[in-house]
């Protein structure tokens, strides 16, 4: 299908290393469009929708802010930590929006599974459905994800 | 056949003739000629209309702060724009509140001049200089946190107050990573005013401190700006109570340098807090002006020592090791650095424990 100037823009934004190292999509050669609608899927058949997830990530990442970067326990099964970093970023959609540089971690302690999320993966699944490519560094596998904070 | 030839020949020739008369028209339409720039109602700058302001400025030797490289998306580059601007723009509204919007603060680097224009900046601006430096050292401070150190070479020398922050342009160095502005408190002695020193921690993934640990080697040459920001010290002979945490280790070096400078004896104590040991540094360092200084004291504290660190030190927050230090603050001052939830943590201490407001001042990393 044909790319609108705006897809366009978007999509060389995602890959550009503008607000990130390596871009949203690392060697991923899907459009954003494949990329969202495959997670989307993926999400449904286990039964999540993308605000339950960005809702519950987004509930850690805010248990996890008092501890100033400290191990919480959320319950038996399960720990969450979060980090600043020095500086802001941008989301990489043609809106307004910009997010701490914070790194929010979550482990299993049954299973050992981990996860790690940015503030701006929580927008960017929310707002956008968007785990990011295959290969970005901070791409979130929503099957994975799911396994950890749930 | 010959004359779909022909019809195609005339298309082409047609789309490129309009295509010749856009190139013209644009030429004369967005050439806005010679523009005058006022700041402050006193200097007078006389730049190429159709640029940015805050490319116009920097041309013409006049740094304003920004960290994105004028791309609108860090909002550093704000200034007070009296006439000329035209309407604020949808890409500067994320980023100006209500208040800065009546005040007609704009984002300078959506600002385009295209007629004479007036502004007002803070008249430091006016010393901040491009400096070319040169990598001269590289120091591990933690397992994620390093300690640079350039020399000044053009110029030579950079006249800075302790508290006060360099920008640091991070080249394109590998493909799809766009030139960037990166802003880092200075931690060095103000005397020793050839070097600058910055702390840096690692943000994983981030653009500049990915370059500055595994790209940047002794003998780069880079370009920096400064010296920006009015975090300092006040004059006052007031005690006072630092608070800091991971890089945010890098204005108190500088700070504790200016105080020993200046023989100052005024009471400081410096909560540094790491979440282990191994987030701990510069403990020598704190020792020796620990003994230069006339009453100053170094307070790590950690909050999760492991059993085999035999950490004998504070435990906890840091906030937590205030807490259990004081009863009341109120005679003191407060000077933080570090994560908007330690800040913000810690301003919620001190004013429990008795300090004003006022008398909290702080560099938040953003």
């Amino acid at each position: 299908m044909k790319q609108s100037p705006q897809d366009k823009n978007l999509d060389r934004m995602l890959r550009s290393g503008k607000l990130t190292a390596g871009g949203f999509f690392g060697a991923d050669s899907r459009s954003v469009d494949e990329v969202i609608a495959e997670d989307a899927a993926t999400l449904i058949k286990l039964g999540y929708r993308v605000a339950q997830v960005a809702a519950r990530m987004q509930e850690l990442r805010d248990l996890a802010r008092p501890a100033l970067g400290n191990w919480v326990r959320v319950n038996d099964t399960l720990q969450v930590k979060s980090e600043d970093y020095k500086g802001m970023i941008g989301c990489p959609w043609p809106h307004s929006g910009q997010f701490g540089k914070r790194i929010t971690a979550a482990q299993r302690l049954d299973t050992g599974q981990s996860a790690s999320w940015s503030d701006l993966n929580i927008h960017l699944i929310e707002e956008h459905g968007f785990f990011e490519g295959r290969g970005a560094f901070f791409r979130i596998e929503p099957e994975e994800l799911i396994r950890v904070i749930f | 056949m010959a004359e779909v030839f022909v019809s195609v020949l005339i298309i082409s020739g047609i789309a490129a003739a309009l295509a010749l008369i856009l190139v013209f028209c644009e030429s004369i339409i967005q050439n806005y000629g010679p523009c005058k720039i006022t700041i402050n109602g006193k200097k007078e700058l006389t730049v190429e209309g159709g640029k940015p302001l805050l490319s116009s400025l920097r041309e013409r030797k006049i740094f304003l702060p920004s960290a994105c490289g004028g791309r609108g998306t860090c909002g550093v580059c704000k200034c007070k724009v009296l006439s000329g601007a035209g309407p604020v723009l949808p890409t500067e509204t994320p980023f100006l509140d209500a208040k800065e919007q009546k005040e007609n603060i704009r984002l300078s680097c959506q600002v385009k001049v295209k007629n004479d224009i007036a502004i007002e900046i803070p008249d430091a601006l006016f010393f901040i200089q491009q400096y070319q430096v040169t990598l001269t050292a590289v120091e591990d401070l933690t397992y994620d946190m390093k300690r640079f150190r350039f020399e000044l070479t053009e110029p030579a020398e950079m006249e800075f107050v302790a508290g006060q922050y360099v920008q640091i342009t991070c080249p394109s160095y590998q493909q799809g990573v766009e030139e960037v502005d990166r802003a880092y408190s200075i931690a060095s002695d103000p005397k020793d005013n050839h070097f600058i020193d910055l702390i840096v921690r690692r943000v994983p993934n981030g653009i500049c401190t990915v370059w500055m640990f595994d790209y940047l080697k002794i003998g780069d040459r880079v370009q920096m700006t400064g010296p920006y920001g009015e975090f300092r010290i006040s004059n006052a002979q007031t005690p006072m109570i630092f608070i800091a945490g991971g890089s945010g280790m890098a204005p108190f070096v500088s700070i504790l340098h200016q105080m020993k400078n200046s023989g100052s004896k005024r009471k400081a104590e410096y909560f540094f807090g790491g979440n282990t040991v191994r987030d701990l540094c510069l403990s020598e360092q704190m020792a020796k002006f620990e003994k230069t200084l006339a009453d100053f004291k170094f307070i790590p504290v950690v909050s999760r020592p492991a059993p085999e660190d035999k950490w004998n030190g504070q435990t906890g927050l840091v906030t937590e090791a205030v807490k259990r230090t004081y009863t009341d603050v109120s005679g003191y001052e407060g000077y933080l650095c570090g994560s908007p939830g330690m800040i913000d943590a810690s301003i919620k201490v001190l004013m429990e424990l008795g300090m004003a407001k006022e008398r909290i001042f702080y560099d938040k990393f953003a």
